[in-house]
């Protein structure tokens, strides 16, 4: 909006185009329309063919951007994005001595869909926890895995 | 231990002290976990009779198990894991985007911390899961290394 080439223009004005432009691209990409559709929805808007094609041009080349980021938005739980390990050997604890037993510490990492930060999930597991929860894991992929096939 | 009192005709301090006295003998020997030779020439220095000298190994014996559970839950914890539920979701359309085909897994997660149990609602793309299994698989692996298993023998 601040183009030295459209200085000229009615400020307003300049604004309710872009509106009407971002809202008309916006409901084309929400909506998945194809080009046909948005030309039809143009040429009922009395644009001429020559715009309506620059349109249709620029919109193509964006398609994709445009509904990976409208694809983006909305709530959705705490999203893991990667997995941290430890594996310690126990020893001795003040209260207790000679405990001599290996122990895991995992950490998921994850991320807010608002704010894109989150404090870590961590907890300690023994070796056979942590069997049954790749195991687990494991399972849900078997099953998306044959979701995919059918 | 006033009941006691009356039955065993001492004073309800001595009967407490007695108490105490076993309860520390029992939960020191416990978590040092000393072998029986070792205990037996510890309260050989007591003046006890050979009779209850028996009676206290045994007590020892019979309950070390038991008590050295309890003293592991003293210990500083982070929460732990109890168990994990999984399912599988399509998201297919959203307020902003119509006509999608997203395939996520939904897990929630229960942990244990300090006897309360949490449940936490997370979620993960098929990538990224494949990923937290392969990880996962490795951590387990690792115990089975050499090097591990020579330091957890070697530590006994």
């Amino acid at each position: 909006l601040d183009d030295p080439d459209l200085k000229d223009i009615d400020p307003a004005v300049l604004k309710h185009c872009h509106a009407a432009a971002a809202t008309c691209i916006l409901e084309a990409g929400k909506q998945k329309a194809d080009l046909s559709a948005i030309s039809t929805c143009l040429e009922d808007c009395k644009l001429d063919k020559e715009r309506i094609e620059q349109f249709c041009t620029e919109y193509q080349k964006n398609k994709d951007a445009l509904e990976i980021l409208l694809g983006s938005i909305g709530r959705s739980p705490l999203h893991i994005t990667d997995v941290s390990w430890r594996l310690e050997y126990q020893i001795k604890t003040n209260q207790l001595h000679k405990t001599y037993q290996p122990s895991y510490l995992v950490t998921l990492n994850v991320e807010n869909s608002d704010s894109g930060s989150h404090p870590d999930v961590s907890f300690s597991c023994t070796m056979e926890q942590l069997q049954d929860l790749v195991g687990k894991l494991k399972d849900a992929a078997k099953s998306l895995e044959r979701a995919t096939q059918m | 231990c006033a009941f006691f009192t009356g039955k065993l005709n001492t004073g309800v301090d001595t009967i407490q002290h007695g108490v105490e006295g076993l309860m520390y003998l029992l939960t020191e020997s416990s978590k040092l976990m000393i072998s029986e030779i070792d205990f037996q020439d510890s309260i050989h220095v007591l003046g006890f009779s050979d009779e209850l000298n028996k009676l206290l190994l045994q007590l020892y014996l019979d309950n070390r198990k038991e008590i050295r559970s309890i003293l592991s839950e003293l210990a500083p914890k982070l929460p732990s894991y109890h168990s994990l539920e999984w399912r599988l979701d399509v998201q297919l359309a959203s307020r902003s985007l119509r006509q999608q085909i997203k395939p996520a897994v939904t897990i929630k997660l229960h942990l244990n911390q300090n006897e309360d149990q949490t449940a936490q609602v997370l979620q993960t793309d098929p990538s990224t899961l494949l990923h937290l299994i392969q990880q996962l698989e490795q951590a387990l692996g690792e115990m089975k290394t050499n090097h591990c298993r020579r330091i957890a023998r070697n530590m006994k």
